[in-house]
């Protein structure tokens, strides 16, 4: 395969086609790659003040890619996750403050807990469908401040738990000052995004994507072709679970001080799920505008509402969005960007006639067999089944 | 005894509110398949427009019925504009506009009549005195009157249901919408109507709701209402309306009780319960004590 290019010379100027893990395939991926760095570098040295806020904008990311994983792939709405992210939170809080934990490798039992408690909530997912797991994460929402607040003596109740600053700041070999922690809980943010991003994006490919996409957009056929909907299910809820949480645990390092009541409410799930209906559901970068979002509309619609306006501006987003732009500002993005390149699938190997096919000028017809055009994972249920 | 009777017919009078909702929150279910997330906020919605109307020296009945024909037009709205177009393409789709329409509700709730809580006088004798003596326990004309018009509303809901034929309609529609277009039923319009019918419920439960505790209407009112109100419609059966209804009562009367009497519980653990409970119902029996067995056609 030398160049892929090649395939546009019968073809209108645009789209460029390309085929995927082609050099210019790899090359655009490399470059996407460094202009996110390259992002992150320059969101570094802002002043401190837009620095924070981006520090929660990818904290947010982080979370709301974890909930992509089960409302966008698979097809789970949870208004609960905003208890995972608190249950990391406090995980961290509390073993950095009562046991003198490291902040960083308190992230481990985070994710473990969080992973348990996504099993647990998720579990009448074996039994149940969709509406009902909706209705659970919701009740789990709204009960969890309650039981934090409920158990003072272990969380510090409605009092808020406090960490000591002191244990928070960047160790040595970190090379930060103190007076740079702030850089420092950056820095992890935009770390654990890009691990969470890259789990997220391992996992929604090849045969546990396409397994989460089934379900999602038909349950029974899905488990006709062989897979189990309900263990799916639930692993998948656990998975979600666990990348929030530790989003949450970040999210207390930064914060320093956590109050289930102002923090941790159904207010936060709605937040991230608004996060993941404007950036893109079931798009793996979908969640980094999506925490952007919620961070810096709030902040910059700040002058122009009076009162709380707020709850109304991201309602009514939501319910726009829905109509017009159903995949969210990436969805949309990658639809529009289609009419001007288009990564074609790889032609499967041991297809003799197709391994030549870059190198022999292509006929119209291979580009209406390979090019159609994908539909966006909010659509796809529709257009291919006929609503009954 | 005294104050076991008078938990009793506070539970009752509460659950009476969690049946009415359940009862609405199963109407739609029916009727679209989703849960209205912004039930809830309706009520709250159309019982701010009664109030707003009491403070303007309007007789309290009238505020009902206007608040009653409010919450209709608002439910019937809500499914011809949002629900319809939307219901088609998923059940994720759907979740997520009513969720916008939560937001967007309560919110709206705030920015229009401010986030002070307010009283709500009551359609009943609602003085300190006005009650009777039951075996030494005050029984409220407040309770009385709110136990009387949810049970009236009910049996006229079971009424509309089996023994007219718009009810017959609406089963039909709800059991197999095609089915029910092919045999020549308006579905449209009984889904709007449902919807209508189901907010006109959640509108009338909110001002009845409202007056039984002091300074109770405020943004955050609706809400522990809709969780107890959805844990019923889950624990009865999301498809049966007597479910949703007797679910209800035993949620309301068990909340009192547990509230009452087991300490470890009080005050702030009750939605929790309300949680684990849910919980544990659906993983025993997931279509809920009455509800239909789901059965997928393939």
């Amino acid at each position: 395969m030398t160049t892929s290019l090649a395939t546009t010379r019968q073809q209108p100027l645009l789209p460029v086609r390309i085929t995927q893990k082609s050099p210019a395939h790899r090359f655009l991926q490399v470059f996407g790659i460094a202009l996110l760095v390259a992002l992150a570098i320059i969101g570094s040295r802002t002043n401190s003040f837009r620095e924070g806020q981006l520090t929660q904008a990818l904290i947010y990311a982080s979370a709301i890619a974890g909930l992509n994983l089960a409302t966008g792939y698979t097809g789970m709405l949870s208004i609960g996750h905003s208890a995972f992210f608190g249950i990391g939170a406090y995980t961290t809080g509390i073993l950095v403050s009562e046991h003198n934990w490291e902040p960083l490798v308190t992230f481990l039992p985070a994710l473990g807990i969080c992973f348990v408690f996504g099993l647990i909530v998720g579990l009448p997912a074996l039994r149940i469908r969709g509406i009902n797991l909706a209705l659970v994460t919701l009740a789990l929402a709204v009960a969890f401040p309650e039981v934090i607040d409920r158990f003072p003596g272990v969380t510090g109740g409605t009092q808020g738990l406090n960490i000591p600053l002191l244990q928070l700041l960047p160790p040595k070999w970190t090379g930060i000052s103190i007076a740079d922690r702030f850089a420092y809980y950056y820095w992890i943010a935009a770390f654990l995004l890009a691990l969470v991003l890259v789990v997220c994006a391992n996992m929604t490919r090849g045969r546990t994507g396409l397994a989460m996409k089934a379900i999602r957009d038909r349950e029974t056929a899905a488990a006709a072709v062989g897979v189990n909907p309900a263990w799916a299910k639930v692993l998948v809820f656990g998975v979600s679970a666990a990348l929030t949480g530790v989003a949450g645990s970040v999210f207390a390092m930064y914060l320093g001080s956590l109050s289930a009541d102002a923090s941790f409410t159904l207010t936060l799930s709605i937040t991230l799920v608004t996060g993941l209906v404007i950036g893109g559901v079931a798009t793996v970068i979908g969640p980094i505008i999506g925490g952007l979002a919620v961070i810096f509309i709030p902040y910059w619609t700040e002058n122009l509402r009076q009162g709380e306006t707020e709850g109304l501006f991201f309602g009514v987003i939501l319910i726009v969005l829905m109509f017009v732009m159903p995949d969210g500002l990436v969805g949309f993005a990658v639809r529009i960007s289609r009419h001007v390149l288009s990564v074609d699938p790889q032609p499967p190997k041991g297809a003799g006639a197709h391994r030549l096919a870059p190198l022999v000028p292509p006929t119209s017809e291979h580009h209406t067999e390979n090019g159609g055009k994908e539909m966006t994972p909010l659509q796809r249920p529709t257009q291919a089944i006929p609503p009954h | 005894m005294q104050v076991f009777l008078e938990r009793l017919f506070d539970g009752i009078s509460n659950g009476a509110i969690y049946a009415a909702l359940a009862l609405a929150l199963v109407m739609v279910f029916r009727g679209t398949g989703t849960i209205n997330f912004a039930q809830g906020e309706m009520a709250l919605f159309t019982t701010y427009i009664a109030w707003g109307l009491t403070t303007k020296n309007i007789p309290v009945v009238l505020c009902l019925l206007i608040a009653t024909i409010a919450g209709f037009t608002l439910g019937a709205v809500t499914e011809r504009v949002l629900v319809r177009p939307i219901e088609k393409r998923s059940l994720l789709a759907t979740l997520i506009v009513l969720l916008g329409l939560f937001l967007a509700l309560n919110s709206l709730d705030g920015i229009l009549w401010g986030n002070q809580n307010h009283s709500m006088p009551s359609l009943f004798p609602n003085g300190v005195n006005s009650f009777i003596s039951v075996d030494g326990a005050r029984l409220y004309w407040a309770n009385l009157g709110v136990w009387l018009l949810v049970a009236l509303l009910v049996g006229a809901m079971f009424q509309l249901f089996n023994r007219t034929r718009l009810g017959l309609h609406m089963r039909a529609t709800a059991s197999n919408r095609e089915s029910a277009a092919l045999a020549g039923i308006p579905t449209g319009r009984i889904l709007l109507l449902g919807w209508g019918i189901s907010a006109a419920i959640g509108a009338v439960a909110g001002v009845l709701f409202t007056p039984l505790n002091p300074d109770a209407l405020g943004l955050g009112e609706m809400f522990p209402l809709l969780i107890y109100a959805s844990a019923a419609a889950l624990f009865g059966g999301l498809d049966s309306p007597g479910g949703a209804v007797i679910a209800g009562l035993l949620i309301g009367v068990a909340e009192s009780m547990l509230s009452g009497y087991v300490s470890a519980i009080g005050g702030q653990l009750q939605e929790a319960i309300a949680f684990v409970a849910i919980v544990m119902v659906l993983l025993i029996r997931p279509q809920g004590l009455f509800g239909s067995k789901e059965v997928e056609r393939v």
